[in-house]
């Protein structure tokens, strides 16, 4: 996941923190692999056989149904087969962006349009690839929050690099204080949130970006057209029932670019924008 | 700053919310239908490979299974075997000649045909001559050790399988119970064991009490048969079974200093009664001039014994290192006195790969009746023994571990020990030919354990 990934459990029996570390640590490493772009795993299968039809198991299948309602529910604007712009997309800093020769070239391998989907048969036009970047590690949040509430009622947050989720409010029942990195400076608290219940998720720019002519382009790039979203907020941080709902409705929240807060209010979504 | 999340309401709007809330809850809730079991079993196993300088060499393999009940109760199930071959000194004393020694190795029927053969360790089978009036006869091994060599039993060898049972209950939030069985046996001596014990947190659990007991019973069938303390060594078949009992007990606290450090002291007190004589060693009578070996006695240790020590343990967390320190101080009514200080630093050297270097000091006091040999002629005392493990040393530990995540929340680590004991060999008092010789070899042994944990 590349990121720091911790789990907090106000429990005064060691021996419960301990378990509920390795099930959500065991959960965390189980999803990373079964989704992994970089080591062989059922995305990399995937990916290898672009062009064929391959059969997916349930849990694949399953985030796949869930893709594609959120690629329905955006107007196109999440797009799980977006990966591809990463090849002439570099966040690193830099000042080089790519010329619009290149990005016309990408965009003919990306759109959900191009792929057939016949549950649990998927296939995927020559040259596209599929990543669940933008849902794996909220998903992975929730089902390790899941299965650790499953194990002890003690009250659990569990955060994957950001993206959170709490069983309830602590033993005492107050509220779990959360930090919000600022978004110039890495590493230091922008903020102080209290969370009694539900997930967060946020999406931003933090740490991907790329200047060009002064401008700081995000890297949430529109599928559609390629390029990054204009004017999107720094930084997005929603709350929800769970952080899949979190990190998709934050997700959504920046392909809107300006509008992002208008979106947010017109779903009446907790948020917290910073631009 | 502190920002509360605030609704946001408004009239209008689509209702994507409200259709990624039912797609969300649609994936969760598959999911939850084929969760796999949360892990509750959480298996330790690891191989220990013992090597000392020209001496016993030891494999054993350990696995240790522990598995959650529920919330409240784990339950432990463990075995361990071991197998040590080798060479073990004798407790008796070098000398200018060679010297020979007989042991008891088997009893078979009179009359039988016997060949001479070699025995383990180099040693060569001997018809013992039976006492008058028995039905059997002994034969014996014999060994002759050169001159001016440490002597030592190269027939050594042994074979233990021993398990474990235990339970953890907690009895309320803050009241947990420990209780557990053990057994080992070897080819000549037979341990079972019994503890119980409680701890109950205080402070909002920060500080924690505990108390244990520990009921041991061992009986000790060496091969042939039990020696009567200081009667000359000889290849005649021994005396009976012998049993030994023992009770320990411990008292502890564990207090969290502050939100780096944790320490805890704790008071053992153990008393042992029975036989506690190690049946295969010796001590020399030696003459009071020349100082060569005359006879050579079975060693006799007593039977009561009372042991105290005082631990204290400490554990400061760094960043991502953990400092731990301990010391441990050790009496008992034998006349040993030992202090032991151990540390240890873990280096966190990324997510779950560390680097452990750890070394203990370890300095120990003689017991009253430890002697590095006896003067022959002159009056026997009550106690006598040469196994240098009583005697006055000290030893330096040094090594490192290195634990390496492997795929699903496994571990492996690799510890790697070099132990280096030093005794006095020569002791100012040593009398003719013992002057010239060692009677304590320097002890240096090599470890290395491999350890494999995983949880499904």
């Amino acid at each position: 996941m590349a990121s720091p990934c911790a789990v907090l459990v106000d429990t005064p029996d060691k021996t419960v923190g301990e378990r509920v570390g390795q099930i959500v640590k065991l959960e965390a490493m189980r999803i990373e692999a079964k989704f992994s772009r970089y080591r062989p795993s059922v995305v990399t299968s995937i990916n290898e056989n672009a062009g064929k039809p391959i059969e997916v198991d349930e849990e694949t299948a399953d985030l796949i149904d869930y893709a594609v309602t959120c690629h329905r529910l955006s107007g196109g604007l999440f797009d799980i087969t977006s990966g591809a712009l990463r090849r002439v997309w570099k966040f690193d800093g830099d000042k080089r962006l790519p010329t619009h020769a290149r990005v016309r070239d990408v965009l003919r391998v990306i759109g959900w349009h191009r792929v057939s989907w016949n549950r649990p048969t998927l296939k995927l036009a020559a040259g596209m690839e599929i990543d669940f970047g933008g849902i794996g590690k909220e998903y992975a949040v929730d089902r390790a929050l899941t299965m650790a509430k499953d194990f002890s009622p003690a009250p659990i947050l569990v955060n994957f690099g950001g993206d959170l989720r709490v069983s309830g409010p602590r033993q005492d029942k107050s509220a779990w204080h959360v930090a919000i990195e600022d978004v110039e400076r890495a590493g230091a608290a922008g903020g102080m949130l209290e969370l009694s219940s539900g997930a967060l998720a946020t999406s931003g720019d933090t740490y991907r970006y790329v200047m060009g002519s002064g401008v700081r382009y995000g890297h949430v790039l529109n599928p559609k057209t390629g390029w990054p979203v204009a004017d999107a907020p720094r930084s997005v941080t929603v709350h929800a029932a769970t952080c899949s709902e979190a990190g998709l409705l934050a997700k959504l929240a920046l392909l809107r670019g300006a509008e992002a807060e208008e979106f947010l209010k017109a779903e009446t979504v907790r948020a917290w924008c910073i631009r | 700053m502190r920002v509360q999340l605030k609704r946001k309401v408004s009239a209008s709007g689509s209702n994507i919310r409200g259709a990624l809330a039912a797609a969300a809850a649609g994936l969760l809730a598959g999911s939850n239908a084929r969760a796999d079991e949360s892990p509750t079993t959480l298996v330790d196993s690891a191989l220990l490979v013992y090597h000392e300088n020209n001496r016993v060499q030891a494999i054993e393999p350990e696995i240790s299974v522990s598995e959650k009940i529920d919330d409240d109760s784990t339950f432990t199930l463990g075995f361990v075997a071991d197998s040590l071959t080798g060479a073990t000194p004798l407790g008796a004393v070098p000398s200018t000649l060679p010297q020979t020694y007989v042991r008891p190795l088997k009893i078979v029927a009179l009359g039988t045909p016997v060949t001479v053969t070699t025995a383990s360790g180099g040693s060569t089978v001997v018809i013992v001559p039976p006492p008058t009036g028995a039905q059997f006869q002994v034969l014996g091994a014999s060994k002759t050790v050169p001159a001016n060599t440490y002597p030592l039993d190269h027939g050594f060898y042994d074979r233990r399988l021993a398990g474990h049972i235990g339970w953890d209950q907690a009895l309320t939030q803050s009241l947990k119970l420990n209780a557990g069985v053990a057994y080992s046996k070897e080819h000549d001596y037979r341990s079972e064991s019994a503890h119980l014990g409680l701890s109950q947190d205080f402070n909002a659990h920060n500080t924690t009490i505990s108390a244990a007991v520990n009921y041991e019973s061992d009986l000790s069938f060496p091969l042939g048969g039990t020696p009567t303390p200081l009667t000359v060594m000889s290849a005649q078949w021994k005396g009976p079974d012998t049993t030994l009992h023992e009770v320990d007990a411990v008292a502890g606290i564990t207090q969290v200093m502050s939100r780096r450090w944790l320490t805890t002291l704790s008071y053992s007190y153990s008393n042992a009664h029975g036989y506690q004589t190690d049946p295969y060693k010796i001590i020399s009578a030696v003459d009071p001039i020349s100082g060569q070996p005359v006879t050579q006695l079975y060693e006799s240790r007593p039977t009561m014994r009372r042991k105290q020590s005082v631990f204290w343990d400490n554990k400061v967390h760094l960043n991502t290192d953990i400092v731990a320190l301990s010391l441990r101080g050790f009496k008992d009514d034998w006349g040993i006195k030992s202090v032991t200080a151990d540390l240890r630093y873990r280096w966190q050297i990324d997510r779950d790969f560390y680097l452990e270097p750890h070394v203990r000091y370890y300095r120990q006091g003689a017991a009253d009746f430890f002697h590095y040999y006896l003067v022959s002629g002159a009056a026997l005392p009550q106690f006598a023994s040469a196994d240098t493990r009583l005697a006055e040393f000290h030893a330096l530990t040094y090594g490192f571990k290195v634990g390496m995540p492997l795929d699903e929340g496994s571990e492996l680590n690799v510890r790697i020990e070099y132990y280096d004991q030093h005794g006095n060999g020569s002791p100012s008092y040593a009398i003719g030919q013992l002057r010239q010789q060692n009677l304590f070899p320097d002890l240096k042994a090599f470890t290395v354990l491999f350890g494999y944990s995983f949880a499904f």
